[in-house]
């Protein structure tokens, strides 16, 4: 396949383009859901492609198509030349790329145990004796469980001299249960909301997942939930689990610190955003115990890799430290505009679409304690677990979040059980209250395996490591 | 410049999978799209794209058993190793006691959304007209947005003897024109042709909300009468579809309108209802498993109707299907993708001129369900939200956060708007729809913009 990314970067040369490089990508996914002891959807699917992005006078093209005979990528090529001079009809300070070192390599993200090589039985079993669990328990209305094996192979070649070839295998798997009556529905994940657990493994990181065993406790809950209390209203601590942080990282920090939206690029889709460039070294955007680090190399994670799509090393990137805003994830072009590097994280969703800056593994710095030590240090207050929805205005000021379930804390334990939860919040002012982070023992490598952004929409898995984390005089119990 | 395949080299590569030995029944989906996206911001055009695939979802039952498998190598090869690949999981699950069988065959309304020139429309055109919408900014402003072109055509055979087959094109422009005191305005517009839109005319909406905009001053959270343009009613028209009219949700209990057929759950003057081939929308006129699109009315009068139902869900509900099937494996269950809101008697400006004091709306932001059954869901505005006073527009205010229950909306609604706009929804496919006055909301939240 480097062969095929070599002639599309040649054919672009050849057609007018400065710069060019072309990427061929092989994506294969297999999802398997079974809902109480009967199957949902058992698929498989195969794509592949190729991208040819070039600069031409500084304006960027990029064509993309499915087939690799070699009048197709002369085609291809020759067309993203001529998007990128019709480009040039409007004119704007011309495209400069900061330096990469161009380099030749191979890599693989970790795994044991291939889980395109399980047997399909053995993966069917285990989600059927899951929901089989889950509807054992009374007033339970739905057991769910999925399983989702992602492996992508990437070839870039790049005018400059690189060539890589990327192989990436994704697992995860989680259970859902669901409980309905008297116009109510409640919901418990594990080990997370969304499709579970997602990592850069293999099918060990499935079976570490434990789900059959926590099948029971969840349903549980759930038929728990029909008959609490609703979550009241009020402005009080919250206290939230490593799961529930995960997206708050990645609603309020992940994105906020994007630097193509920060330069307007994203503005008419999903927004800009409140940082800016000046911002850098002074903006106090948490309590000096928050400090976010994006690390393109840490392993398992969904933001691992070890080139992004413009050939640029992984790397592990400070973006907030004790508090104060470092530093922006960025592209070449994006970084040469504030006079910097790339910090590699360019990616694209498949063949088909152009690279943009996507999170790497932005994570929390753990701290230190457990969630039973930030519990047990908190007088009153509400713990929430387990997101259920997101939202964020489009400058990533205002948020609100909801949960699957909470509980009152009083006197450092946990109390009364809540339906509902929700809270909201500024994000400066709620980072700034954050008063506890817990340390290694409780902190996860998640994954968000369905991060939108861009036109065409693209869908990036990224990660992010979380500890439960404790914030002080939050709006909770927002109602409609 | 990538074309149309037609539905004879679609038949002859999915003949290659229905004929895959020791199934029961196959069913294959052809789908090729190709097509341009011309983005822009800061007034210059940043990213801009063209790709061409093409995609084959093989469907397979054995006995009962089914599995899918899809692959873009549109060639014979490609279709029977999808088969065969289908074939294997199907093997290894266990039968479906509920599956309906695949679509038999009936004929499909013949609905030509086909124009040659938007799908053939080159970069330099589409950077032509976004020089237009540029065009239009004032001083001090810049626009962003995309101009999107494509070409598609979509086909299902299956071995009960269906096939069908439907070419469509696109066109839609999108913008978000901004500027100096935080002025920030939107506007966007969908059709078949190319030739259908007027750039220049976007591009003036939006900057002329932008400007209108500048300044906007903090006004309390809380509930205020509103009048809800377009493109924010087809937000909740949009979440209204997920969280209520798919057949599944309605059977299993889960929709904000499960054991609420033939109840008043809006006010008279709200009816919504779906239709692939009517004119003003852009549909195909058969579902993803082959069977023919129905005009469904979900809420007339302000009474719920009924839901959108697929195969299985219909056997489920004792019913036929609708034709909403999605793609499979669909676990979600049916879903209409092409909603209208029936238009009512008054103008924008009447609306504005009934009220005392309210707020005018020009879009929401990343909205999100929070409570499913109530049909309660939280978001932002944007682009333009206005103090109304006096009956008229008193000055720009910070963008609020709302947390409202669709259905309670819909049952407050005391005037409809007479035109409708066919405007998209961040998550789902776009819906035609008037603008709305709704006598009390509930803005829960506001921000600093």
């Amino acid at each position: 396949m480097l062969d095929v990314a070599k002639q599309a970067v040649q054919a672009a040369e050849d057609a007018g383009a400065d710069y060019a490089d072309g990427r061929v990508v092989i994506d294969d996914d297999e999802s398997i859901t079974v809902r109480n002891q009967e199957m949902e959807g058992i698929d498989r699917s195969t794509s592949k492609g190729l991208g040819i992005r070039v600069l031409v006078n500084g304006y960027w093209g990029f064509a993309a198509t499915a087939r690799q005979e070699p009048e197709e990528i002369e085609r291809t090529a020759r067309l993203a030349v001529e998007i990128a001079r019709a480009a040039a009809r409007l004119p704007m300070d011309p495209v400069v790329l900061s330096e990469v070192e161009p380099v030749t390599g191979q890599w693989h993200s970790p795994m044991q145990v291939d889980p395109f090589n399980v047997p399909l039985e053995e993966k069917v079993a285990m989600l059927m004796e899951a929901t089989r669990r889950m509807q054992s328990i009374p007033g339970l209305s739905f057991g769910e469980g999925g399983i989702d094996l992602f492996r992508r192979r990437t070839f870039l070649v790049t005018s400059e001299g690189t060539e890589l070839e990327q192989t990436t295998v994704q697992s995860g798997a989680g259970i859902e249960a669901t409980a309905l009556g008297d116009g109510e529905m409640q919901r418990r994940s594990f080990p997370n909301s969304f499709r579970g657990h997602v990592s850069a493994a293999g099918w060990e990181h499935i079976l570490r997942l434990s789900l059959i065993e926590e099948s029971e406790r969840i349903a549980t809950e759930a038929v728990e939930l029909l008959s609490a209390e609703e979550c009241p209203s009020e402005v009080t601590t919250l206290v939230l689990d490593s799961g529930q942080v995960e997206l708050q990282i990645h609603e309020s920090i992940g994105h906020p610190v994007e630097l193509d939206r920060v330069l307007g690029m994203e503005e008419a889709y999903a927004g800009s955003s409140f940082v800016r460039p000046a911002d850098r070294g002074t903006l106090q955007y948490g309590s000096p115990l928050v400090s976010i680090t994006a690390d393109a190399s840490l392993p398992g994670g969904l933001g691992s890799f070890g080139w992004d799509d413009e050939g640029v090393p992984a790397q592990r990137v400070p973006i907030i430290v004790n508090g104060v805003f470092q530093n922006f994830i960025s592209s070449r072009e994006t970084a040469s505009v504030i006079g910097q590097t790339s910090s590699g994280a360019m990616r694209a969703d498949g063949w088909a679409h152009y690279p943009l800056i996507r999170m790497t593994n932005i994570s929390i710095e753990p701290r230190e304690g457990s969630l039973a030590d930030i519990i047990g240090d908190t007088k009153d207050g509400v713990f929430m677990s387990t997101n259920t929805s997101w939202s964020i205005d489009d400058h990533r000021v205002n948020f609100q979040f909801g949960c699957e379930i909470a509980w009152r804390i009083k006197d450092g334990r946990l109390t009364s059980m809540y339906r509902n939860p929700n809270y909201t919040g500024i994000t400066t002012e709620f980072w700034g209250s954050c008063d506890a982070v817990g340390g290694r023992e409780d902190w996860t490598l998640w994954g968000t395996p369905n991060c939108g952004k861009g036109q065409p929409d693209q869908v990036a898995r990224v990660g992010h490591g979380a500890s439960p984390a404790r914030f002080r005089n939050v709006q909770v119990g927002v109602r409609g | 410049m990538p074309g149309l395949i037609g539905p004879d080299e679609a038949r002859r590569v999915a003949d290659a999978a229905l004929n895959v030995p020791g199934a029961d029944g196959v069913e294959v989906l052809f789908m090729h799209e190709w097509g341009g996206l011309t983005r822009f911001a800061s007034s210059s055009i940043h990213q801009s794209t063209h790709s061409e695939d093409t995609g084959i979802r093989v469907r397979v039952v054995n006995e009962g058993r089914v599995g899918v498998a899809a692959s873009n190598d549109f060639s014979p090869e490609g279709a029977r190793r999808a088969a065969d690949s289908a074939l294997e999981m199907a093997n290894v699950v266990a039968p479906d006691p509920m599956f309906p069988g695949l679509a038999p065959p009936a004929p499909t309304p013949d609905h030509r959304a086909f124009d040659e020139p938007t799908a053939a429309t080159t970069p330099g055109q589409r950077a032509d007209r976004v020089a237009e919408v540029i065009g239009q900014c004032p001083e001090g402003f810049t626009a962003a947005g995309a101009f999107e072109t494509l070409g598609s055509e979509v086909a299902l055979a299956n071995t009960e003897g269906q096939f069908c087959y439907a070419p469509t094109s696109q066109a839609s422009l999108t913008t978000v024109v901004t500027g100096a005191e935080g002025g920030s305005g939107f506007a966007e517009v969908f059709a078949n042709a190319t030739a259908a839109l007027d750039p220049a005319a976007v591009g003036k909406r939006a900057a002329d909300k932008a400007v209108a905009s500048r300044s906007p001053r903090g006004l309390d959270a809380g509930r205020y009468t509103v009048v809800l343009e377009p493109s924010a009613v087809s937000t909740l028209v949009g979440f209204l579809a997920w969280v209520g009219f798919g057949g599944r949700s309605l059977i299993e209990g889960r929709s904000c309108f499960s054991g609420k057929q033939g109840r008043q759950v809006g006010a008279a003057s709200v009816s919504i209802y779906d239709d692939a081939t009517a004119d003003g929308t852009l549909g195909i006129p058969f579902d993803f498993e082959g069977v023919p699109r129905s005009r469904v009315d979900l809420i007339d009068g302000g009474v719920f109707k009924g839901a959108v139902y697929d195969l299985r869900t219909a056997k489920l509900a004792g019913t036929t299907s609708t034709g909403h099937a999605l793609p499979p494996p669909n676990p979600e269950g049916p879903f209409p993708l092409n909603l209208f809101m029936e238009p009512g008697e008054s103008s924008l400006e009447d609306m504005i001129a009934s009220i005392d004091r309210g707020v005018l709306v020009t879009r929401f932001h990343y909205t999100n369900v929070v409570h499913p059954v109530e049909s309660t869901i939280t978001g932002m505005t944007r682009d333009g939200t206005f103090l109304i006073e006096y009956g008229e527009i008193a000055h720009p205010v910070k963008n609020f956060r709302f947390t409202q229950s669709i259905v309670e909306a819909l049952g407050g609604t005391e005037m409809v708007g007479r035109d409708t706009e066919l405007a998209s929804e961040f998550f789902f496919s776009a819906s035609r729809v008037p603008a709305l006055k709704v006598s009390s909301f509930n803005f829960s939240g506001r921000s600093d913009h």
